[in-house]
């Protein structure tokens, strides 16, 4: 990795780390296990949890579980050479044990590229809900868990209401169960449910997280998101392309704030409870492409795949994020003008 | 509000079929510069069955896919450049990446209606070197609405433009294209597109309702120069639609100069109805069988009528060419007559 990149990382952690370390001491010196551990939201954790080791002596150790765990050297290898990260390669659904000492766990296995859920909805649903059951069952059998994290993911909403301004965590979804389409939805509310269930059956410690979409370092631009695709088309000299309805509304969250936001949850959410992680600030992709065009350091035209007078599939896709700001004090650190140039500097010989 | 129709003109490419292959350097020179001229938005030229397919089993190209796309490159200037892309046929690292250097703009991924999971990596790479792709459903006559729903979304999933229903067999009629666009535009986040063959004479009607039920992207050829009966005409086409309220780009006087250009210079026969092509339509099967069919039922003595009809009951599809030989073997067996 380019030192650039590691100062990136760095800057990165200690903005949204600033005046607030203590918030997170619970996790000194403690153990972490997390699955899915070398995927963006994995990689992520692991660079705040160094950052935090390094600079405020927290001497926490993490486990990465993944079944790319042997790929992560050629990732990032400044982690995956440390010390205090331990790398096991394992399918999440084959997981038979894990060491005693583990005392945090963050189940963050679950692949969320819509081609892979479109191309083989069976085995996304099999490593969602078989592997949340493998690790929940594992985790019943530690001498000292403290808190079991649960990523689940905003989509189990469903299709957010056009009046709907944002979700909360208390809408109940509308997601329509006999569709392919809601293979990864439906695995993942699924995937909360057995959360419900260890909690009560087995009394585990779980909070849920639902994350919604984010940008920047880390997520590659190849996969197939509005956001990810207009950087990639202005990086590549452009057009950037609008397939949809430009009226359409996202939001996006930089992942230093994710990380944050997932570790103050894992350690001061309460049990039982699930926490919106997004940001709240809608954006319309005709809006997101003028941004991206603007900071782009390639002039890019913006096209629309449709007429003007045309409104398909129209959609919108915010979370209601004041569970997280009021119980937790949690806020967005990073605008998404700020996430948008980070992103293009990270990719910037992207070709 | 005028709505834009998005015109894609595959003559060169699904005419190829009608004149085995053959098409020479000064046909698509000319083709393409006029057409360019016409203002026609998309060329799209090569092997019928697209790129990477000239070969002794579909059939030999007389000129290879270089030499092709650098000739039309060199004469569409404002009209975008298209090809045909079936994976199976044509791989990334063989084709795609040199179709790319050539300076191809629009790239159609097409698959049988079913099997939508093998473009995946096809449409996924051309979409991250920025370029229109767009997934085709062939044969879509095969497969109920609420499959294409579905093989589509997998398409807009890897990053389609759009999705095509292509009628490969001429097999519609308009309440099925009406069913089926309808909710393929009620599911999809990307354009919805339909290209029509001529097989029941539905080519334009079929075309209409599709654009009707909410398409954006249709296909037309000149003199309907295409597979079996051809495609929809394109001069007959545009002014339809113009005279609907859709707006095309394409200049109209220009484009009669072209189909007349082309039927005289491209065509040895002006694609028509034959019996051949309603039997083929009925029997759903692509048109692109037809010489195949002809000379094995000759060869074998049997009414090339039944071999379309058992290979319909048989759903045999285009790559199973060598069955319609098991088929006339199994007719002349017992007779030569069908069921």
């Amino acid at each position: 990795m380019k030192s650039e990149h590691r100062d990136m990382i760095y800057k990165d952690c200690e903005q949204v780390t600033a005046n607030s370390v203590h918030l997170l001491s619970a996790l000194r010196g403690q153990c972490i296990l997390i699955t899915g551990g070398t995927g963006f939201v994995g990689t992520w954790l692991a660079e705040m949890i160094t950052f935090l080791n390094d600079n405020h002596d927290f001497n926490t150790q993490l486990i990465l579980l993944s079944g790319r765990a042997n790929n992560f050297s050629a990732k990032a290898p400044h982690l995956a050479d440390r010390n205090d990260i331990t790398l096991i390669e394992s399918d999440i659904r084959n997981v038979v044990d894990i060491p005693n000492e583990v005392e945090w766990i963050i189940h963050a296995a679950g692949n969320p590229d819509n081609r892979l859920h479109a191309s083989d909805p069976l085995r996304t649903i099999q490593v969602i809900v078989k592997g949340t059951d493998t690790i929940l069952e594992v985790a019943t059998r530690l001498p000292d868990l403290k808190k079991f994290l649960n990523i689940s993911s905003g989509l189990v909403y469903g299709s957010q209401p056009w009046e709907l301004e944002t979700i909360p965590e208390s809408f109940m979804g509308s997601l329509n169960c006999d569709s392919i389409r809601s293979a990864y939805a439906e695995a993942k509310r699924m995937g909360e449910t057995l959360c419900a269930v260890y909690r009560n059956q087995h009394r585990l410690p779980v909070v849920n997280a639902r994350p919604f979409a984010f940008i920047g370092p880390y997520q590659l631009l190849d996969r197939p998101w509005a956001i990810n695709n207009f950087i990639r088309d202005s990086l590549l000299g452009g057009p950037i392309r609008i397939l949809g309805d430009g009226e359409t509304v996202r939001s996006y969250m930089y992942p230093s704030d994710m990380a944050w936001w997932l570790l103050r949850i894992l350690v001061q959410g309460t049990v039982g409870a699930s926490y919106n992680v997004g940001s709240p600030h809608g954006v319309t992709l005709q809006k997101l492409a003028k941004k991206i065009a603007g900071h782009s350091p390639v002039k890019s035209e913006i096209l629309s795949g449709l007429s003007s007078d045309r409104s398909l599939g129209r959609s919108k896709f915010i979370p209601d994020v004041r569970l997280a700001k009021n119980a937790l004090d949690l806020c967005i650190n990073v605008d998404l003008d700020s996430a948008i140039k980070r992103t293009i500097v990270w990719n910037r010989n992207y070709c | 509000m005028i709505s834009n129709i998005l015109i894609s003109d595959p003559t060169l490419r699904d005419g190829s079929h009608a004149v085995s292959h053959q098409l020479n350097a000064h046909q698509i020179a000319s083709y393409t510069a006029a057409a360019d001229a016409a203002g026609i938005p998309i060329v799209e030229v090569g092997h019928g069955n697209g790129l990477g397919a000239s070969s002794l089993q579909i059939g030999e190209s007389l000129l290879d896919d270089t030499t092709i796309l650098k000739i039309a490159r060199e004469n569409l200037i404002h009209s975008k450049l298209g090809i045909h892309v079936m994976p199976g046929i044509a791989t990334i690292n063989k084709d795609l990446k040199k179709a790319l250097s050539m300076g191809v703009d629009v790239f159609r991924v097409a698959c049988h209606c079913t099997e939508a999971d093998i473009t995946q990596r096809h449409i996924s790479f051309i979409r991250n070197k920025g370029k229109e792709v767009y997934g085709v459903l062939m044969m879509n006559h095969m497969a109920p609405k609420d499959v294409l729903v579905e093989e589509a979304y997998k398409m807009q999933s890897y990053g389609a433009d759009g999705v095509l229903l292509y009628d490969s067999a001429g097999a519609s009629i308009p309440s099925d294209v009406k069913e089926k666009i309808e909710l393929l535009v009620k599911s999809l986040e990307i354009q919805v597109g339909y290209h029509a063959h001529n097989n029941l004479g539905l080519a334009i009607a079929n075309s209409i309702t599709a654009v009707q039920a909410g398409a954006t992207i249709l296909d037309g050829t000149v003199r309907g120069f295409g597979a079996g009966a051809g495609n929809a005409q394109l001069e007959v086409l545009v002014p339809v639609l113009e005279k609907m309220g859709y707006s095309t780009g394409v200049d109209f006087y220009k484009l009669l100069d072209l189909s007349d250009f082309a039927e005289r210079e491209l065509m040895k026969v002006v694609p028509s109805i034959k019996p051949d092509s309603v039997c083929s339509a009925l029997a759903g099967i692509f048109s692109g069988f037809s010489k195949h069919v002809q000379r094995i039922s000759k060869e074998y003595g049997v009414d090339s009528r039944d071999v379309w009809f058992e290979l319909g009951r048989r759903k045999i599809v285009a790559g199973q060419e060598d069955i319609i030989i098991e088929v006339a073997v199994k007719l002349a067996a017992e007779g030569g007559k069908g069921q």
